[in-house]
């Protein structure tokens, strides 16, 4: 009997989960998520694929278009006070929240200032990159209709920022710990969630107008396994999957029921060096303090070769952190070049030993959030190993332990991270580094010739050329000494059935109000 | 007695009935390869079983890679296809242009590695509390049983990946978790022997003559409980084998610089819909064989070490 056990186990193993029967259901858009849902609260999250669904579920002042633009949301007009520090909103009339309250310009004011409140310790996006990055001091009601946002200085960002901010009503909030908040959205959407089965799916229903949301119901399916995720897709159980793994698109492409759409996407991928004291006293903490020492592993690392054999497309190696078009336009990539990164790390002092090995020192990445992210990481691994760094490559689980870590700033000394980007200003990809504090600042980099270059950017007195000629400073230094090991922006790769209508967008965002059924 | 003076100083042979009897480890010895040889699902499974270990201890001298050396512009290269330098990539590559056969002769090693070393964990702790708790009864085997019960209300993967994600992965680490999943099996076996043996003459005896508590444990009784702890231990490397492989399918394994069954399987998922099955097939196969070796000498041991059976045979 034991051996009959043991035998149906390894067989299990070795069989791919069975495709259900079911075919996705009538005005229904099923979306396959590779990541598990770890919050409905707007000021606790900081992924994309959770920030996707709760975006169906609250709505924001204003939105931002596929194309940079900035559309009306819940407001209906805006106007700026004369110092650019004060952002004054109209809601429309009528407004209501999915529990019924009526939203009022002091439930967005409450929204705004319960998010910043230092006494909540939230850690998501809201407050680490968006308020740290407009330099947010407080929102305020000025009637029914009309709410300020107030900023420390004029911002060019700024609008795009507040932009981003999804907007719930106070009471229900008010009746809620920071924990049940995070568990029962109360939104402002054009969808409501009608049911969370954690690490199984999230449904939403409809709540406005069809004009406004053609679909009816929206089902996220957390699918961790990614040929699981396909195979479903095969199967027609699914409508759209997210992050699909290069060397699937074959098969996907094959099938006459589903499609394969491509999209150059604005996330930047990269390696990133964690400068703090604490990390400095670790074994190759040390050596990455030394920028030259950063520099070199910069040519260690064969970036189109990942590209064109791990992720299937051709890349550019990135030169910073900004998404063409506002990259540096007089930086070159750096090249692939082994031999001269050897010669740097000689010239900084870490020659090889007689085992071969200059330095050790800690890799951490998450697994399976990113593109082919556990082969990338392992690649990078052997070019980092083959010019003398002893890498020790550590994949964590994502949700559990990594996500964690990078909130905490805490991860590394070196560590692989995807972050989003945008197109709408030349200024919005440079926001993870507004300040050394920001909390998308996970490097902990104090170069002041970065950070001293955000008061020229942010004065308004200075000159649209002023302000440029700061701006390219600051990206050399950032490709110089700076505290990423430069990669690529992530192509995204979605697959659908041929029964979805949607047109993906390049950052990452997925609202699927636009999108229609056949 | 002396010989008489014209007796030719030649001995007659003696017939092999006068001669005295083999010490009883090689009459066991012989009894017990006998019995193998006549159950050729045994010796199949005994051979299998040895060529995992010849694997597992000279594998690395035989590989014709390093199993970790990368080779990104040769991935996914059908078995039989050409390696770097005119060889040949007998088992095909993986995704990262690895070799195939090198890493599954590698993998061999830290499969039978974890399931021998989680048992040697989970063994000597489950015998160590098996015989506690047997022998001295009361509030020690209340303590130690009620510990097992509270273990064994949890599904055993749920805690292994529970104490993986915290302690996180590493091949110490699955071994220690494997090896204290087990304890509780061999405790609750050597205690039930225990409690019977204890009562028996020739322990009474042993504890008359003045022998200490712990020599009695270990002296008296543990050689006589050794017959049953075997064959569930032989049942048991199988299921660990196969625990480290859903780990390591899992992504809780070990590190993913040591290549193991279980990862190579692990790894092979996003490829199985592109039909580049060689990335399963291989290892899947030596977990089975491996596993399936391990239960048919597990069978085996159970059959031959059972007196009732012995005599009936």
């Amino acid at each position: 009997m034991t051996r009959i056990k043991t035998l149906l186990m390894a067989s299990a193993a070795l069989s791919l989960p069975a495709a259900a029967a079911a075919q996705a259901p009538e005005n229904t858009i099923v979306t396959a998520l590779s990541a598990d849902i770890t919050t409905f609260d707007i000021a606790q999250v900081s992924e994309r694929g959770n920030s996707n669904i709760m975006r169906h579920i609250f709505a924001t002042l204003e939105t931002t278009q596929p194309d940079g633009s900035i559309a009306p949301d819940l407001a209906e007009s805006l106007e700026i006070t004369e110092d650019g520090t004060g952002y004054i909103y109209t809601l429309h009339e009528g407004l209501t929240c999915h529990d019924g309250e009526a939203l009022m310009a002091e439930d967005v004011a409450y929204t705004f200032n319960r998010a910043a409140d230092p006494d909540n310790g939230f850690t998501g996006n809201v407050p680490g990159f968006l308020f740290s990055g407009m330099q947010f001091e407080g929102a305020e009601a000025l009637d029914d209709r009309r709410v300020q946002v107030n900023i420390r200085t004029p911002n060019p960002i700024a609008r795009g920022l507040i932009a981003e901010v999804m907007v719930h009503c106070m009471d229900a909030y008010e009746a809620m710990s920071i924990d049940e908040a995070g568990q029962n959205p109360v939104g402002s959407g054009r969808y409501q969630m009608v049911e969370w089965d954690r690490g199984s799916q999230v449904v939403l229903e409809r709540v406005v107008d069809e004009s406004e949301a053609p679909v009816e119901r929206l089902v996220f399916r957390i699918i961790p396994e990614s040929s699981t995720r396909t195979a479903e897709l095969l199967a027609g159980n699914v409508d759209l999957v997210t992050n699909v793994p290069p060397d699937q698109l074959d098969v996907i492409d094959a099938n006459p029921n589903s499609d394969v759409y491509i999209a150059q996407g604005l996330r930047r991928i990269y390696v990133g060096f964690n400068l703090s004291d604490e990390f400095a006293a670790m074994p190759g903490g040390d050596a990455i303090q030394d920028p030259m020492v950063r520099r070199a592993l910069q040519y260690a690392v064969d970036v189109p070769s990942i590209c064109t054999q791990l992720l299937n497309f051709e890349c550019e190696r990135a030169t910073g952190l900004v998404n063409p078009p506002h990259n540096h336009p007089d930086l070159e990539p750096y090249p692939f070049d082994p031999e001269t990164a050897e010669a740097m790390l000689d010239e900084a002092g870490w020659e090889r030993g007689e085992d071969g090995t200059r330095f050790s020192i800690r890799f951490q990445a998450g697994r399976d959030r990113y593109l082919n992210d556990v082969n990338v990481v392992q690649a990078i691994t052997q070019m980092l190993q083959d010019v003398g760094v002893d890498v020790d490559l550590q994949i964590l689980d994502w949700a559990s332990t990594y996500v964690p870590l990078i909130r905490e700033r805490n991860a590394g000394p070196l560590y692989f991270l995807g972050t989003g980007g945008n197109i709408w200003s030349e200024f919005i990809d440079m926001n993870d580094l507004n300040s050394v504090e920001a909390g998308t600042n996970y490097t902990h980099w104090d170069d002041p010739r970065w950070f001293d270059g955000w008061d020229v950017i942010r004065d308004p007195s200075a000159s649209p050329e002023e302000i440029e000629e700061t701006r390219l400073e600051m990206l050399r230094v950032f490709y110089e000494d700076g505290p990423w090991l430069h990669l690529y922006s992530q192509p995204d790769f979605y697959a659908m059935s041929s029964r979805l209508n949607f047109t993906p967008r390049q950052d990452e965002r997925v609202y699927l109000w636009t999108a229609t059924l056949e | 007695m002396s010989l008489p003076t014209d007796t030719p100083a030649t001995v007659a042979p003696v017939p092999d009935t006068q001669l005295p009897p083999a010490p009883t480890w090689r009459r066991e010895l012989r009894r017990a390869w006998a019995s193998m040889v006549a159950s050729r699902w045994a010796l199949m499974g005994l051979i299998i079983l040895l060529i995992a270990i010849f694997v597992a201890i000279f594998g690395p001298a035989l590989a014709p890679f390093d199993p970790n050396r990368q080779n990104i512009l040769l991935r996914l290269v059908e078995p039989g296809g050409a390696g770097p330098g005119g060889s040949v990539y007998w088992m095909g590559s993986d995704a990262l242009g690895r070799d195939v056969f090198s890493r599954l002769l590698h993998g061999a090693r830290v499969s039978l590695l974890v399931g021998f070393a989680a048992i040697a964990v989970g063994g000597t702790i489950g015998i160590i509390a098996g015989l506690l708790s047997g022998y001295f009864g009361g509030w020690v085997d209340d303590i130690i049983m009620r510990l097992g019960d509270i273990q064994l209300a949890f599904p055993f993967i749920l805690l292994a990946i529970m104490f993986l994600v915290v302690l996180g992965p590493g091949l110490l680490n699955i071994i220690l978790v494997l090896g204290i999943g087990q304890w509780i099996t061999y405790a609750r076996i050597v205690r039930a022997e225990t409690l019977s043996l204890r009562e028996k003459e020739y322990v009474e005896a042993a504890r008359a003559m003045g022998d200490s508590t712990l020599s009695i444990m270990f002296r008296t009784i543990l050689p006589n409980i050794m017959a049953p702890l075997t064959v569930i231990a032989s049942f048991n490397v199988a299921s660990v084998i196969l625990s480290e492989a859903a780990l390591s399918f899992l992504g809780l394994g070990v590190p993913p610089n040591v290549p193991t069954w279980g990862s190579m399987l692990s790894e092979s998922r996003e490829h199985l819909l592109s039909n580049r099955w060689w990335l399963a097939i291989f290892p899947g196969m030596a977990i089975v064989l491996v596993v399936l070796a391990f239960n048919i000498i597990g069978d085996w041991l159970r059959d031959h070490l059972d007196p009732r059976l012995r005599e009936h045979g």
